[in-house]
């Protein structure tokens, strides 16, 4: 039973990688980012270096392949060997550049991505000045799902100290903008 | 801050077509979210006025995401945006095929959300039929119809929250796309109407199951997950959990550590989320016996590895609310969720008697509640005044029985000794 799980992803594996369809390319990035939710699949994830896959997408033109990427990094990044294994693979940077896509699911992921790698020694990294900034802002944001999570990575991964920095930076970034008039 | 209460202002802005369910008579302080969140909320329904019909705002999702953070009505364009039911992919490879047909889409944690939204419901005044048909995959714990929801004509859009992930999730899965009163529902889940606690409660009980899950297989890990267990100050984790890190040296951070909340803690490791299932299924594994079957084995084993964190005590706040006292609540759960229910209900008042509060004025009303009879204007006033009696006495005499039916339990449990009469 377990091998045919193995080979089932194999075969997605394969596919991805040897399609030429754009469509099928989404269809089983899909697939795989969906099996990555499971705990029970991790151990063949990465027997096919899907992690590497993912991230590897990250950097893909597709907005649609870096959503589910990046929702499958989300999936599977809690685990501790994955979490390693993204954090060796120098994996934050290209997240962190998901904050700024214009896909809602991909900021909301690689927000959460985030937050489930930090670490002691990944800290420095994932909350990193521009990072907790962006937070700030998107904690003020209209989109109550983003703001809330803004708001747990703000309060829970971030000291007042990093949070007040990032504010007077943003405050600095903001001169000579002028203030609305009433 | 701390606790996951709904925000304020949606109770007053949304038009309830049921009862108030959740927000007592004053016994229980509402603490709204934060300010952000109450801002946001409000901007949420305030832009729903002003944008009428449809999704207006959808428009302004995409920048919104790239993080314009004053743009108004973002909140209802997400919203519409992520409910918006995608088209079925036809393009399946044979191999890939589900058992169901389903658009392509990936499942995290941050869609997922103990709130369903249930689209497409028959303007028929089905509000009971729809709730207790939910209630059978869980405790629900608030519901209400969005009358502010855009929504096709003739339908209308309901709310419910369930006290449990898992249940939410079983409940979309085998509610979505089923006819109810010969229309098809939609079932989505609706994670932008959960308080900021909500969100990191939801965050954290995925962190403790993937914690849980992975120690099965791996005996490195469990001693780390044990971590938890030798420091749980309750209230540190939100002071600060950067203080533990401190000493990077001794390495022992890991943010699983962070003691939950004990809201959260009821949530016993949900058996693995079918989200594999949710875009296809292995053909081999396609039967539900072997599914169950995986899911069983693998619960019970979670449950020998809990830490028993029972104990309940600094959060009574929280718990306060969801006591129910109305006897709707007893209708629509499961008899094992009704006991605990029961049980809770028992310590929270002993505790409350030795806090010394008192709550016998304000009646909490709480849950699910079924509701009223209608009150239709008959156009003559002696006519109205019969009504009203009438719907008095009905309403006198559904409560008795009731509540007989609700104390005999307990009295019975309580005084086993008292003899029963013999029938003759």
């Amino acid at each position: 039973m377990e091998l045919g799980r193995l080979q089932y992803l194999q075969a997605l594996v394969t596919e991805f990688q040897a399609t030429e369809s754009a469509e099928a390319k989404e269809q089983v990035l899909a697939n795989l980012a969906n099996f990555a939710y499971d705990p029970r699949n991790y151990e063949h994830l990465r027997q096919l270096q899907v992690l590497d896959l993912f991230l590897d997408v990250l950097s893909e033109r597709s907005d649609t392949l870096v959503e589910f990427a990046i929702g499958g990094l989300c999936n599977l990044c809690l685990d501790k060997t994955n979490k390693d294994y993204i954090l060796e693979a120098n994996g934050v940077e290209p997240i962190i550049n998901c904050l700024s896509s214009a896909n809602e699911e991909t900021v909301m992921s690689a927000v959460t991505t985030l937050m489930y790698l930090t670490t002691p020694q990944s800290r420095q990294q994932t909350t990193a000045l521009p990072v907790v900034e962006c937070m700030l802002r998107f904690s003020l944001s209209a989109n109550r799902r983003l703001s809330n999570l803004a708001t747990v990575f703000l309060e829970d991964y971030c000291t007042p100290l990093q949070v007040e920095e990032a504010r007077n930076l943003s405050k600095h970034t903001a001169v000579g903008i002028p203030l609305p008039r009433d | 801050m701390r606790r996951g209460i709904y925000p304020s202002p949606a109770s007053d802005w949304l038009l309830y077509r049921g009862v108030r369910l959740f927000l007592s008579g004053g016994s229980t302080p509402c603490v709204s979210a934060s300010a952000g969140a109450n801002e946001s909320s409000v901007c949420w329904l305030v832009s729903r006025r002003a944008a009428g019909p449809a999704c207006g705002g959808a428009v302004g999702d995409g920048k919104m995401a790239a993080g314009s953070s004053s743009s108004s009505g973002g909140g209802l364009g997400d919203a519409c945006k992520h409910h918006a039911q995608l088209g079925v992919c036809e393009s399946r490879a044979k191999y890939r095929e589900g058992r169901r047909p389903r658009a392509v889409k990936v499942y995290t944690i941050n869609l997922e959300s103990r709130y369903l939204l249930i689209q497409g419901v028959p303007a028929l005044g089905v509000m009971k039929e729809l709730v207790e048909q939910f209630a059978l995959y869980g405790a629900i714990e608030e519901y209400h119809a969005l009358d502010e929801y855009p929504a096709e004509q003739f339908t209308e859009v309901y709310l419910i929250k369930f006290q449990k992930l898992q249940c939410a999730r079983v409940a979309k899965k085998k509610m979505d796309e089923r006819s109810f009163f010969g229309s098809l529902l939609h079932v989505c889940y609706a994670p932008e109407f959960e308080t900021v606690q909500e969100t990191r409660e939801k965050l954290q009980d995925r962190r403790k199951y993937i914690a849980k899950a992975t120690n099965q297989r791996d005996c490195f890990v469990l001693k780390q997950a044990e971590g938890p267990k030798k420091r749980v100050p309750e209230n540190s984790r939100h002071d600060c959990p950067w203080s533990t890190s401190g000493s990077h040296a001794a390495s022992n951070w890991d943010p699983s550590c962070f003691p939950s909340s004990s809201g959260a803690s009821h949530s016993t490791g949900y058996p693995c989320g079918n989200h594999g299932q949710s875009l296809l299924t292995f053909p081999q594994y396609d039967n539900n016996s072997a599914e169950t079957s995986v899911h069983s084995g693998q619960n019970t084993s979670l449950t020998i590895n809990m830490h028993p964190v029972e104990h309940t005590s600094p959060n009574s706040l929280m718990q306060q609310r969801t006591v129910p006292v109305d006897n709707g609540i007893n209708r629509f759960m499961p008899r094992t969720t009704h006991l605990q229910e029961r049980k809770r209900k028992r310590e929270e008042g002993t505790k409350l008697s030795l806090i010394g509060t008192s709550m016998d004025n304000a009646e909490v009303i709480i849950g699910p509640q079924l509701p009223e009879i209608p009150k239709v204007d008959l156009d003559d006033d002696s006519l109205n005044t019969s009504a009203t009696l009438i719907r008095s006495k009905l309403k006198e005499v559904a409560d008795s029985v009731s509540r007989t039916s609700v104390e005999k339990p307990e009295c019975s449990s309580a005084k086993p000794l008292v003899k029963q009469r013999r029938r003759i």
